[in-house]
């Protein structure tokens, strides 16, 4: 009955215990409201007229405008190219993109240990840690009219193309730079799943005629499949989500006809345009996609497979 | 019947030929890693009439450090430089407290209503307002063209929460109990005790913290229209993506200098990229296995 604890018997848990840890989380808890709550509670404007100075938090002074916003969207001038450009740069991602890490991180598992693995690794992970800024600077730099990329096809013969200028390009320089940037280090995830392999199991393998071609189809890739299906439905969940942090940095107006994605014009026309309620609606309609195609995949990788995110 | 007398092992061992062609691929995978990277080194080190004929591709032509004797003279930099280290050190500092402060409670398996403070810190993971609801109220909150509106709303990550978590729970609960029998409180426990074994998950989040907002440059793009508080992002950004920037116009002095060397724009450019990317890519084999590591924890939850 008294609070002395005695050894080897858990201690008894009074109200001031709850009392400190609450206490101890007072900080994490007040952040989480005030800079995640409220911004959840700010989507309200998508269905207002909002302007600043009005108080977006008061039900009765607000102009309700219903789905006024959402409609407009939806009729205006830009809505089909914005859901093409970000559908179709993120799919380019997918579908060039998602097999490279797995390609890279079987031949990775082929070499030996030693130096030259471990610089090859430490090599590809490398452009994963440089900044956006710098990455977007170098590609500039080398689709310019002036830049490495016409050197390179002037030297084979071809005239200087406006690589930056020119719509058609703007998806394969997008799509190729987010690839370099992030296969190596999408790499880990597939190479820690091999390197729990028993080794045995090759063994048994060699000894049963298997080459290493087939040691890498029977037993490897095997070994990563969970891994395979897990980063597939992330992608398929975040297929309008392209990077768009990254294409403001590397495109330009003239490029707009395939580059400009609802990230970009939610963050051109919404904040510098400061049309609040609009741009709060177009956000809400994306992310509601994003959630709902994340939830199909997961549906279906459960239903046809065993992996699942929950 | 020849392949079936065969020794099994001759298989694995003798396809030497594969082995040539696999190491063949990742040195190429290595050339495509590394090259712009060594093309944007070489660049900058180069003589500037070289540069000028783009002539420069495998190793320095000429060698002339000028573009960056330009580079540090400016003021601008430095500012945008110092501005970093406040924002990466702050940040960090406070990433790390925020993560043991929220996981330290939940790793007490009778707190009460543990079960809806986990879902309440589950929540902004999936949901969040958005770009202009939070950018709203950091207007309102007064924060913005501050230093705290870079600082402030980037300080607490689920992310690390759970990370830390993780590796709290597998502190045995001795240590705890026996803290408990000589009367401290969860707080002194926390921090006297957990916190000073737990560096090597602190070691993983600081690291990831400071790469994080070091390279990060979007929230001061929205929130922070004043230069003085830019942080090296932004510089580079001004100068090298939005080009508003001249930059043989760093100084007056030195204006007739770059003129009178011929430097170009796009070896200054890449200058300034090696510049403030050096500290990167020379630390981060270093702490390679801190990042893993943490991709690894990170994806166990999942």
């Amino acid at each position: 009955m008294k609070a002395i604890s005695q050894p080897g018997k858990r201690r008894s848990f009074h109200l001031r215990d709850h009392v400190q840890l609450y206490l101890i989380m007072l900080p994490v808890l007040v952040h989480l409201f005030i800079f995640s709550y409220i911004p959840m509670y700010g989507i309200v404007i998508a269905f207002q007229d909002y302007y600043p100075g009005k108080p977006f938090l008061s039900f009765t002074d607000a102009n309700w405008v219903g789905l006024k916003h959402f409609i407009n969207f939806f009729n205006g001038p830009y809505f089909g190219r914005l859901m093409r450009n970000t559908f179709l740069l993120s799919f380019y991602f997918l579908v060039f993109g998602f097999w490279v890490p797995i390609v890279f991180s079987l031949l990775l598992n082929e070499l030996k240990h030693g130096v030259f693995k471990k610089f090859v690794q430490t090599a590809s992970y490398l452009p994963h840690f440089i900044s956006n800024v710098v990455v977007a600077g170098m590609v500039l730099s080398f689709i310019n009219v002036d830049g490495i990329m016409n050197v390179i096809i002037q030297m084979f013969g071809g005239t200087p193309i406006a690589l930056n200028t020119e719509p058609a390009y703007f998806p394969a320089i997008y799509t190729i730079t987010s690839i370099w940037k992030s296969f190596g280090w999408s790499s880990i995830l597939y190479l820690a799943a091999m390197s729990s392999v028993d080794p045995n199991l090759y063994e048994a393998a060699k000894m049963d005629g298997a080459n290493r071609f087939k040691q890498m189809l029977h037993i490897s890739l095997p070994s990563i499949r969970p891994t395979i299906f897990i980063l597939l439905i992330f992608a398929i969940g975040s297929l309008l989500s392209a990077n768009s942090e990254f294409i403001l940095l590397i495109y330009n107006p003239m490029v707009y006809e395939t580059a400009d994605v609802i990230g970009t014009y939610l963050y051109r026309d919404g904040l510098l345009g400061g049309n609040f309620s609009m741009g709060t609606a177009v956000g809400l309609f994306i992310s509601l996609i994003n959630f709902t195609l994340l939830y199909v995949a997961n549906s279906l990788s459960r239903k046809y497979s065993d992996y699942a995110l929950w | 019947m020849v392949s079936a007398r065969r020794n099994p092992n001759q298989i694995k061992e003798g396809s030497i030929v594969v082995d040539i062609i696999l190491y063949a691929i990742a040195f190429i995978i290595c050339l495509i890693t590394l090259y712009p990277f060594y093309f944007v080194i070489i660049m900058s080190i180069s003589s500037p009439q070289e540069v000028a004929a783009m002539n420069v591709f495998w190793y320095p032509k000429g060698f002339n450090l000028s573009s960056y004797e330009l580079i540090i003279r400016d003021a601008k930099m430095w500012w945008a430089y110092s501005n970093t280290l406040i924002y990466v050190s702050v940040g960090t500092l406070l990433n790390c407290l925020m993560a043991v402060l929220g996981a330290y409670p939940l790793t007490v398996r009778n707190l009460k209503g543990r079960k809806w403070v986990v879902a309440y810190l589950l929540i902004p993971m999936y949901f969040g307002g958005g770009l202009i609801p939070s950018y709203l109220l950091v207007n309102k909150l007064g924060l913005y063209n501050t230093m705290f509106a870079v600082i402030i709303p980037g300080m607490v990550s689920i992310w690390n929460i759970i990370l830390v978590r993780t590796f709290f729970t597998t502190i045995p609960d001795g240590l705890k109990e026996s803290a408990f029998i000589d009367g401290a409180s969860h707080l002194q426990l926390l921090f006297k005790i957990i916190i000073p074994i737990s560096k090597p998950i602190l070691a993983v989040i600081a690291i990831y913290s400071i790469v994080g907002i070091w390279n990060s440059w979007f929230d001061a793009l929205v929130y922070l229209p004043n230069e003085k508080l830019h942080p090296l992002q932004m510089y580079l950004y001004r100068v090298v993506v939005q080009q508003s920037v001249d930059l043989k116009m760093l100084s007056l002095d030195d204006a007739k200098n770059a003129v009178a060397t011929m430097l170009s724009n796009i070896q200054l450019k890449y200058a300034i990229i090696v510049f403030t990317t050096l500290p990167v890519i020379f630390t981060y084999p270093f702490f390679q296995k801190y990042f893993i590591k943490g991709a690894l924890l990170g994806s166990l939850k999942e």
